[in-house]
């Protein structure tokens, strides 16, 4: 019954969106097109993609997000299919009707570097091991999802989630409840990561576009520092209620790490990201091939860990490739889609002009951040954004120029897409996956709907609101 | 019959054949993990898990999966709670956690779940 009313609503929202779209973009096809034709012979640039061309963009997201939840099996053996199918439609069109290689190159070097670092960071945390011996308190676990949010910058949400959510559970034996995982995810696998664009997938694709590495920081902070105190005082009145027994078991208090080699190659991953020709000007820039000297170097720490990874860990971590092995499929057909979506965007804000204040741009990236993957969302919104004051989200001056001339639009954009993506299982990559290593350890998790109904709508929701009241209204 | 504790004991391997695997005891099934699915519900036969006891070994055919050597990840493993057939299966003390991990591709190890593995009754 459930599944057939989430269908049903989301193909009628994502109906809805492509029709409305449609329907707009032909009310106003002939003027724009004019326009278009002559800012695009002006300027020497490419020819903008049919509005068509968005369904598959349209068809591969709402997969995505259904495709877990309604049709898991068939999703689990099929998504690569469907992801490449799609992305070679698209790339078809431009090579074939537009006769746009550049896009593609310049798609696939983002891609590359996209991959590259996740991938780097998946396999490098994989072969960490933390284990804590010592009785559960609430200060101790505020400690620890502090301590997750702040490391999420450095090794990113995914490799945070992987590192700590079994000391999280193991700590937590006795008292295991699932709104200790749901603000584990809420914390360290979203939150947490607001702060560089190591942290969360969506702010290193705007490091990608030209946006500073240090821009995150400087300007989210004090959003995120609040928002994250805020979290950790609710958490704290859940888990002083929280008073299961422990047979009396006593704790040895010691603390246990392993795997300190693993740690020299996040060391590694994070100074590559620095290793790039716009960067520092000594480094070669290897264009038109799609991998820098930043990408060897991170896919090369992927392939010592696969090596060197001590095996115990890897056992004792459940370490698998499949979380790694299904990004690296879906966003070659999410960045290959999203090519004329970006595009279309981009000029359709040109348009819309003045009417996109940036509380619009807080919620609409939020929103569909929540139900969407929260990576390409964010690069939507943050070309329509550049296409309000005319720039283009493919060039990385007028990236730079837009970062400097009004922050508050990129900082909505950034903070939502980043905080949103906790409010369903779906919103971002770690969340399924911290799910999945709680269910497997055999704790049952809520459902889709009650982590949303339970704990995202009362919780989050009024923190989100309040961002917005202080930071947008 | 051997008992799971003698199982145990003599490391004694089962056997896996496409989605079915044969445990060489009696037992129980209280509960099992099988990659992120908690299967608690043995009474439906279209999803999730089928359990039939013989005077021989018990065995268990995993529904949502057609090769299980080939569905499982490396370094996952099924994880279960059993109990010995026969003793009283609501006394927490007869409750047995254990491990099968694919040793080739028709043998499985049976091991008692360690103190490093998270799973949680």
């Amino acid at each position: 019954m459930n599944k057939k009313i989430v269908i049903l609503f989301i193909v009628t929202l994502l109906s809805f969106a492509a029709t409305s779209k449609i329907v707009a973009q032909d009310a106003n096809h002939t003027s724009k097109t004019e326009i278009v034709q002559e800012t695009h012979q002006a300027e020497g640039e490419h020819q903008l993609p049919n509005t068509f061309m968005v369904i598959p963009f349209i068809v591969l997201l709402a997969m995505i997000a259904t495709g877990p939840i309604m049709y898991q099996h068939f999703w689990e053996h099929h998504y690569p299919k469907v992801a490449l199918l799609l992305g070679a439609i698209t790339a078809s069109y431009y090579l074939v009707v537009l006769k746009d290689f550049h896009s593609l190159l310049h798609t696939a070097a983002e891609y590359f570097s996209f991959i590259a670092l996740l991938a780097s960071l998946f396999y490098a945390s994989g072969g960490i091991m933390i284990k804590v011996d010592k009785k559960a308190t609430p200060l101790l676990n505020i400690s620890l999802l502090l301590f997750g949010a702040i490391i999420a910058n450095v090794i990113g949400t995914t490799g945070a989630s992987m590192l700590l959510i079994r000391p999280f559970i193991k700590i937590n034996e006795k008292r295991i409840k699932p709104y200790l995982v749901v603000f584990f995810i809420f914390l360290i696998s979203n939150i947490g990561g607001a702060l560089t664009p190591i942290g969360d997938p969506p702010l290193f694709l705007g490091f990608l576009k030209g946006i500073d590495f240090f821009w995150f920081v400087e300007h989210i902070w004090y959003i995120w520092l609040p928002t994250v105190a805020l979290l950790l005082i609710i958490f704290y009145f859940f888990d002083i209620n929280n008073k299961a027994d422990d047979d009396g078991q006593e704790y040895s208090g010691k603390f246990e790490f392993k795997g300190g080699k693993n740690l020299i190659y996040l060391a590694i991953i994070l100074v590559a990201v620095f290793i790039d020709p716009n960067v520092i000007s000594w480094v070669p820039n290897l264009a038109p091939f799609p991998i820098g000297i930043r990408e060897m170097i991170q896919f090369g720490v992927v392939l010592f860990a696969i090596k060197t990874s001590d095996k115990e860990i890897l056992k004792y971590n459940e370490f698998n490739i499949e979380p790694i092995r299904e990004v690296a499929f879906l966003f070659i057909g999410i960045f290959a889609t999203m090519i004329p979506a970006l595009q279309l965007i981009s000029h359709e804000a040109n348009v819309l002009g003045d009417s996109l204040t940036p509380g619009l741009f807080f919620w609409s990236t939020g929103s569909l951040s929540g139900v969407l993957d929260n990576a390409p969302t964010y690069l939507n919104f943050l070309s329509a954004a550049l296409g309000k004051f005319g720039l283009d989200l493919n060039n990385a001056a007028d990236v730079k120029e837009f970062m400097n001339m009004d922050y508050i639009y990129l900082q909505a954009i950034s903070v939502a897409a980043v905080f949103f993506g906790a409010m369903t299982y779906i919103g971002n990559g770690p969340n399924f996956m911290v799910k999945s290593i709680v269910e497997s350890a055999g704790i049952r998790m809520p459902s889709f709907f009650s982590y949303i109904i339970k704990y995202s709508v009362p919780i989050l929701l009024p923190v989100f609101t309040l961002v917005w009241l202080v930071f947008y209204y | 019959m051997k008992k799971i504790v003698e199982v145990l004991e003599e490391k004694k391997n089962g056997l896996v054949f496409g989605n079915r695997i044969l445990l060489p005891f009696q037992a129980e099934l209280l509960k099992i993990v099988i990659d992120s699915e908690i299967i608690t519900n043995f009474g439906k036969r279209l999803k999730g898990a089928h359990v039939r006891v013989t005077d021989y070994y018990t065995e268990i055919y995993f529904l949502d999966y057609k090769i299980l050597v080939n569905e499982i990840p490396k370094y996952k493993s099924i994880k279960m709670v059993v109990v010995q057939q026969g003793e009283d299966v609501f006394d927490f003390n007869n409750h047995i956690n254990l491990e099968i991990e694919f040793l080739g591709k028709h043998q499985i190890s049976i091991k008692k779940i360690g103190d490093d593995v998270l799973f949680y009754e």
